[in-house]
């Protein structure tokens, strides 16, 4: 029971780094841009939130300068993208590189360094940990209080509003979108960013609201599970926040299980999360035909191409 | 916005236009780099020292760059017989740390004739390095699941295994470190008495030539080429598109696994947690901008272990972080990639 409650407490905050990501990656996807640089926005937006609360900044500030170094890093991918037509693969692995490297130069300094994160709601509104839902309500933070939020109106925009459907038409045939006088092209360069928002948010959400210190590699392939997050919620908000809770728990199952003193293999542990992610890739596509992939995803839109 | 004025995708790019946009693309990149550099406090008169005279000029450096070069060769051309197919092969490290795990199992246990200790180690690593990208690959046949970021995936999985190993039964008992002890003599590369250099060059050129040869001069090079532009087309043509795919992304596990026998048995003699890091990007940044041809992967292999080199003199001289060179890595790659914009469009306004 005590596991149990510990275990339920932290969920979400492992859950909210990869739920931020994945909202930030389907609605560039919906626009038909691959997007694979999410492990190194979301390294950027950790190392510049880390840098910025050391430099005292405001936590909450902290979470802003993240998720600004994420659109900023995204900027570029949306130039090589969007307005040079490069390869969205190259691109998105370029984008890693670049925001792991950066980080690796740049935050050398701050490596290690534990700071003060945003308060939770024990300290906001005191609460008693005395009973089971004290405990796991008093551990949550504001930021996780408004995910549900943030992926009701996601899913309304996107499937329920106008410039929603036109932004979905872009990746489905943006071909049909130019002629209906849809600017294809600020609509993906508007996707993008949104996406190097979200990922630089929850980036710096993983340092800032939960771990309190910066180190090099701490993103630790959350990035790409989030990639592969977006395949299993068939570009859909609404099931990314469910899948968000799955992988969340399998990823906060290792440290509770260490906290209680299990003696359990430590690094056979850790690959819990990455298979489960595998596993769960299988099960998507075996799931069947309609995955929901935006039919334009990856490919380069010229309108002078027959498409 | 963005297409006011008309872009029409040029029907032949020509030589000369698109070998002035991939210069200029390298050109850009490696500027910025350089300013980057400059601005992390080396001076530039350094820079050229380091990149140029120091890596290729002097007889130390050069030995350095060549040893550096080895594995760069071979996590190369695993990246580019895949990219050759239009396999994204994004677990080279998980490959090469699976390969040094292997040789590494051989190289300390010690068992068995010791003329055939070399030779078991090279193809034990070759074999798991193939077994390990075997799973994504059958995972994207059967099922369709994006081999991208099956293969990373498993990349870390493979990460997570050696420091298992190295946290757990190989750690050196003299010291409790997380590294193996070392290998006996016999599991180790000769020295071919130049710097670091060792017999691993061999294995390394054999592999470069097999695979120059097979794309260049055999029907695999044919197939792969028409299943990379048009895998229907090549279907309906009656051509071997499975076995092609197949073929040559097991090379490309085994090439990578070799990589990571090479590193372990050949320079640092032991399993450390570094011995992979680093080694995917530079795969790809290798693959990509020699186009997959082999050939070109050994002139930038040698190109990238000079960056390597440099890159270790001046962390130690001017505290240059690792980081940076992945940031030369991607920046260059990133650029490049723009670059070709210049070559595959012209600009019409129209009216």
């Amino acid at each position: 029971m005590d596991f149990l409650v510990g275990w339920i407490a932290i969920v979400p905050s492992y859950a909210t780094p990869l739920l931020l990501a994945s909202l930030g990656l389907i609605v560039c996807e919906r626009a038909g841009i691959l997007n694979l640089g999410a492990e190194g926005l979301m390294a950027v937006g950790a190392m510049t939130g880390a840098v910025a609360v050391l430099s005292g900044f405001d936590p909450w500030a902290a979470l802003a300068a993240g998720a600004a170094a994420g659109t900023a890093l995204a900027l570029l991918f949306g130039i090589a993208t969007v307005v040079m037509r490069a390869d969205h693969t190259l691109s998105g692995l370029a984008v890693v590189a670049i925001g792991l490297g950066v980080t690796g130069v740049v935050g050398r300094p701050y490596m290690q360094k534990t700071f003060p994160g945003i308060a939770n709601f024990g300290e906001l509104f005191g609460i008693e940990r005395s009973s089971a839902l004290g405990r796991i309500l008093a551990v949550q933070d504001p930021v996780t209080l408004a995910m549900p939020v943030l992926v009701a109106l996601l899913w309304w925009w996107l499937m329920r509003s106008g410039s929603g459907l036109r932004l979905r038409a872009v990746g489905e045939n943006p071909a049909a979108a130019d002629v209906a006088g849809i600017d294809v092209q600020v609509a993906q360069f508007g996707a993008v960013l949104v996406s190097g928002l979200l990922c630089g948010l929850a980036g710096a959400y993983l340092c800032v609201a939960t771990s309190h210190v910066w180190v090099e590699g701490m993103v630790a392939a959350r990035g790409w599970v989030a990639v592969a997050l977006v395949i299993f919620a068939r570009w859909n908000p609404a099931r990314a926040l469910v899948g968000a809770l799955v992988f969340g728990s399998a990823d906060a199952l290792v440290p509770r299980l260490q906290a209680i003193g299990a003696d359990i293999p430590v690094y056979l542990a850790m690959m819990l999360p990455y298979l489960l992610t595998l596993a769960v890739l299988v099960a998507s596509a075996m799931a069947g035909r309609a995955s929901g992939e935006p039919s334009f995803l990856g490919r380069v839109y010229l309108r002078q191409d027959k498409h | 916005m963005l297409d006011a004025a008309f872009l029409v995708r040029r029907q032949a790019p020509g030589l000369l236009l698109s070998s002035l946009c991939y210069a200029g693309g390298l050109a850009f990149g490696l500027a910025v780099s350089a300013a980057l550099l400059v601005q992390a406090g080396v001076p530039a008169g350094a820079l050229v020292d380091e990149f140029l005279i120091a890596t290729f000029l002097t007889s130390d450096g050069l030995a350095q760059t060549l040893t550096a070069a080895l594995p760069l060769v071979l996590v190369g051309l695993a990246s580019a017989v895949a990219m050759r197919v239009r396999f994204w092969n994004i677990g080279v490290e998980g490959q090469l740390w699976l390969g040094a795990l292997a040789a590494t199992w051989i190289g300390i246990d010690g068992t068995g004739p010791d003329a055939l200790r070399l030779p078991s180690m090279l193809l034990l690593s070759a074999v798991v390095g193939a077994a390990w990208i075997a799973l994504p690959l059958a995972l994207k046949i059967r099922f369709g699941v994006s081999e991208v970021i099956s293969t990373l995936l498993l990349g870390s999985v493979a990460f997570l295994l050696v420091q298992h190993a190295l946290f757990g039964a190989w750690r050196d008992p003299a010291t409790g470190f997380p590294v193996t002890t070392a290998f006996a003599e016999a599991a180790r590369f000769g020295s071919l008495g130049w710097g670091q250099l060792h017999g691993g060059l061999f294995v390394v050129m054999i592999a470069a030539v097999l695979v120059w040869f097979m794309l260049g001069h055999t029907r695999v090079g044919f197939y792969a080429d028409a299943v990379g532009l048009n895998p229907k087309g090549a279907r309906a043509t009656g051509l071997p598109v499975s076995a092609t795919i197949v073929g040559l992304v097991l090379l490309s596990g085994a090439l990578s696994g070799l990589a990571g026998m090479i590193i372990v048995a050949g320079t640092e003699h032991r399993l450390n947690q570094s011995v992979g890091s680093g080694y995917l990007f530079s795969a790809i940044v290798i693959a990509y901008l020699a186009r997959a041809r082999p050939l070109w992967v050994v002139v930038v292999s040698l190109a990238l272990g000079a960056v390597f080199t440099a890159g270790s003199v001046l962390k130690v001289f001017y505290g240059i972080s690792e980081g940076m060179i992945v940031l030369v890595q991607g920046t260059v790659l990133i650029s490049i990639l723009m670059a070709q914009f210049f070559s595959t469009y012209s600009l019409s306004r129209p009216g």
